[in-house]
């Protein structure tokens, strides 16, 4: 690991100015479960980490008056699983946040972090695509909030600017009547990374499915909300076969990556197949 | 490149010592301490032999910048016996065999702590999944398992 300057703000606006100050010099570090990796491995030689650890207004779970939840970016992954509040207002992500990597990350690594690093091979950012979650950031320069899907741009990286700063999560209350469920595939139970996940928000009238939001993840560089199987569902009777080429069409619409964990063919299949699995048991059809 | 003065309980004892930033809790504790009990296995995250209690919570201290710790409490393997008593943890370990090469012990050990700290009497499921974040390459697990559990059982029955 290269040297380097520990510096710890205790405002986002010092922080802020710190970044533009040493640019593309500095790291923001968190929990640092993944950027530490980064540095024993020379993937990163930073010069300056800024730690966020003594900013109190990134941390916290609270819910507004409209119902939205906001998850301070340091929140970390067992906080997250372990919150009254989340698991009142959005079960899935505290399921989630349950089996996210292992203990040990989950103690130390932060929901905030694991948005920014924006490792396609995780669980939180398709989830919370489904969710329709939007992400705050803030620099010295004032403050914006941008839709999940706007932030999170490509394989390991984000909209953040140089200056900015990731401060919450934001979710939006959930309806009434909609179920979310969240699965994802392992390719071996000891393995911490996901490589296909899925999830599904729906809502249905008895057979009928009034609405439908689902979202593949970690088998593309980004979430992939999966509209051609939404539409095909949305003012349907949910039957198997319809739920099947739903699977199907989630199968065909995305563009796998290929790598050593998997092909890009393999990976097309176990999405069909995590796919099919979640929405059967999504819609009643079975507890897959 | 940036020095700190910080201050940490390490087993119940208190220091305070200046490191260099990018000292990792691993070698605080293994090259300033000369508390080798803690071990560095797969220098990538994956193994969880370098597990240590921080503040009560199970981490991995090869991913944990010294720095990060300042002000913290730390728990490591040396402290979990009680003068010459072993923990019943460790005690059940030798028993049941939950150990051959040894390497990943210390790591298993304080994983168990931390899950019968907050649950005391976990099923085998739960502790399959405490102990998810650890590698062992000798026993296949089972016999880790038959440990925590009499260890569970015995200091419940105390």
């Amino acid at each position: 690991m290269v040297d380097f300057d520990f510096l710890e703000p205790q405002t986002v606006a010092h922080a802020s100015q710190l970044l533009a100050q040493y640019g593309e010099d500095a790291r923001l570090i968190a929990g640092g479960t993944a950027l530490i990796l980064a540095l024993r491995q020379r993937m990163l030689q930073p010069r300056q980490l800024i730690s966020l650890t003594k900013i109190e207004k990134l941390r916290g779970i609270t819910v507004d008056n409209a119902g939205t939840l906001r998850i301070g970016a340091l929140t970390r992954h067992s906080e997250v699983g372990a919150s009254e509040t989340v698991r009142a207002h959005h079960p899935v992500l505290a399921g989630l946040a349950r089996v996210l990597a292992n203990p040990q990350v989950r103690n130390q690594g932060t929901f905030g972090g694991n948005l920014c690093y924006a490792d396609p091979a995780t669980d939180p950012p398709g989830c919370l695509l489904a969710l329709e979650a939007s992400i705050t950031l803030e620099s010295q320069h004032g403050e914006r909030t941008l839709p999940i899907a706007d932030f999170l741009v490509d394989y390991f990286t984000t909209a953040i600017e140089q200056d900015e700063i990731l401060v919450a999560i934001n979710v939006p209350a959930s309806k009434a009547n909609s179920n979310a469920l969240y699965t994802r595939h392992l390719r071996t139970a000891a393995e911490h990374r996901p490589l296909v996940n899925f999830t599904s928000i729906v809502e249905c009238e008895g057979p009928l499915c009034i609405d439908a939001r689902i979202v593949t993840a970690a088998s593309t560089i980004t979430p992939v909300r999966c509209t051609q199987a939404e539409s095909l569902l949305r003012g349907k009777t949910i039957t198997p076969e319809l739920v099947d080429a739903a699977a199907q069409l989630v199968e065909t619409q995305i563009s796998p990556i290929s790598d050593s964990r998997g092909t890009d063919d393999y990976r097309r299949h176990i999405a069909g197949v995590v796919a099919q699995r979640n929405l059967r048991k999504a819609f009643g059809l079975e507890n897959a | 490149m940036s020095k700190h003065t910080i201050s940490i309980t390490v087993n119940r004892q208190r220091h305070q010592m200046e490191v260099p930033a990018r000292r990792l809790l691993a070698d605080l504790l293994r090259e300033d301490l000369h508390l080798t009990g803690t071990k560095r296995g797969c220098e990538t995250g994956t193994c969880g032999a370098c597990s240590v209690l921080l503040n009560g919570e199970l981490v991995k201290s090869c991913l944990s910048l010294a720095v990060q710790a300042d002000g913290c409490a730390i728990s490591t393997v040396e402290g979990l016996a009680n003068g010459d008593h072993l923990h019943p943890l460790q005690e059940c370990f030798m028993q049941c065999g939950g150990l051959q090469c040894g390497y990943c012990t210390p790591g298993f050990l304080m994983a168990a702590a931390a899950l019968l700290a907050q649950n005391p009497n976990p099923t085998e499921a739960e502790i399959r999944k405490a102990l998810n974040g650890n590698l062992c390459r000798c026993t296949g697990y089972t016999q880790i398992v038959e440990s925590v559990m009499r260890a569970a059982q015995r200091m419940n029955a105390n």
